[in-house]
């Protein structure tokens, strides 16, 4: 089975579509969102699960999970579908490797958005 | 018609903008609420949107709070709430529809979904405004009727009719103090032959007697 892709290009196509004539492009709007609003959850998802907060880590998976489904970023949304439900059953030392998948994963669509808004 | 205006709750600004940008591309002018409480305040003020559209896990208030404040106020056309909620549990869509969503939508939305469950809560809306419009002109005119059924006495000889405040009006008066009803003044047939004739023959009476008496 093929990996999913780092974005979604049905998706991205369904956002550039939302843009009304005339109006500031709503794909770049929301790309750009997306880069500002990640960075800080994903750090404070790190820092909870260094803490052992483990309603804070559910709650910035939750979050980072919605951002990642909306743009399409379907490796990145698993990423945090796995940590959401880990975080449900409370065993966050098992949670390791998908806290490391995090980063890389939002590494990757970072660049990849990048690429699609000329940055 | 005037287009529903529609609130977007949700402390994520990337979903809220893309909801927004659905919503606004099908025509539906939009207001945006980063948090529970401010989608709160905005529902509780004198003109609230018609339809909401509320994440279910907010910081702050959460959805199904929400929306359990809005049920508790009395007001004749409530606004149409959808949950946005990523979980897709039957449990957790009860929960929310118990709390009295009138609908969920899960996360990410998908568009077409998105604008057709939309679609359905400007149309309850709707109905409901025509309903309660409706209600209200049939309590008018119901309490006009019933002003008319009561048991009027009213006098065997002058028809006079005897009021709450036990005076005798005329039926002319009463009536027009206690319906739409004017009186314009005739006279029928029966009482043309009984009254009016015989006064019209008595004045034509008195006219003659009065040229005789002039030429005599």
């Amino acid at each position: 089975m093929d990996e999913p892709a780092i974005l979604d290009q049905a998706v991205i196509s369904g956002l550039r579509k939302l843009t009304p004539p005339g109006e500031p492009d709503v794909l770049a709007e929301v790309l750009k969102l997306f880069l500002e609003e990640v960075p800080p959850r994903i750090t404070r998802l790190r820092n909870a699960w260094q803490a052992g907060n483990i309603q804070e880590v559910h709650r910035a998976a939750h979050s980072l999970k919605g951002s990642a489904g909306n743009i399409g970023a379907r490796r990145l949304f698993e990423v945090c579908r796995q940590l959401d439900d880990i975080s449900k059953s409370g065993d966050l030392a098992a949670a390791a490797p998908l806290v490391d998948a995090l980063g890389v994963e939002f590494g990757k669509v970072e660049s990849e958005i990048r690429r699609l808004i000329g940055d | 018609m005037v287009p529903l205006q529609v609130l977007v709750a949700d402390d994520e600004a990337v979903s809220r903008t893309v909801v927004g940008a659905m919503l606004k591309k099908a025509g539906y002018p939009v207001i945006y609420a980063p948090d529970g409480q401010q989608a709160w305040q905005m529902l509780d003020s004198d003109d609230p949107p018609a339809i909401a559209l509320l994440d279910w896990e907010m910081p702050g208030l959460q959805g199904p709070e929400v929306v359990q404040r809005i049920r508790s106020k009395q007001v004749q056309a409530p606004t149409y709430v959808i949950l946005l909620t990523s979980r897709d549990s039957s449990a957790d869509i009860v929960e929310g529809l118990r709390a009295g969503a009138d609908d969920y939508v899960t996360k990410p939305a998908n568009e077409d979904e998105l604008i057709a469950r939309v679609s359905v809560g400007a149309r309850v809306v709707q109905l409901q405004t025509a309903l309660a419009d409706r209600v209200r002109s049939l309590e008018e005119a119901l309490a006009n009727v019933r002003a008319l059924q009561t048991l009027l006495p009213m006098c065997a000889y002058c028809k006079s009719i005897r009021n709450d405040q036990n005076y005798w009006e005329k039926v002319e008066t009463y009536f027009t103090q206690h319906s739409n009803v004017s009186f314009t003044h005739s006279y029928c047939p029966n009482c043309y032959e009984r009254f009016v004739r015989p006064e019209l023959e008595a004045l034509e009476d008195a006219r003659a007697a009065q040229d005789r008496q002039r030429r005599g």
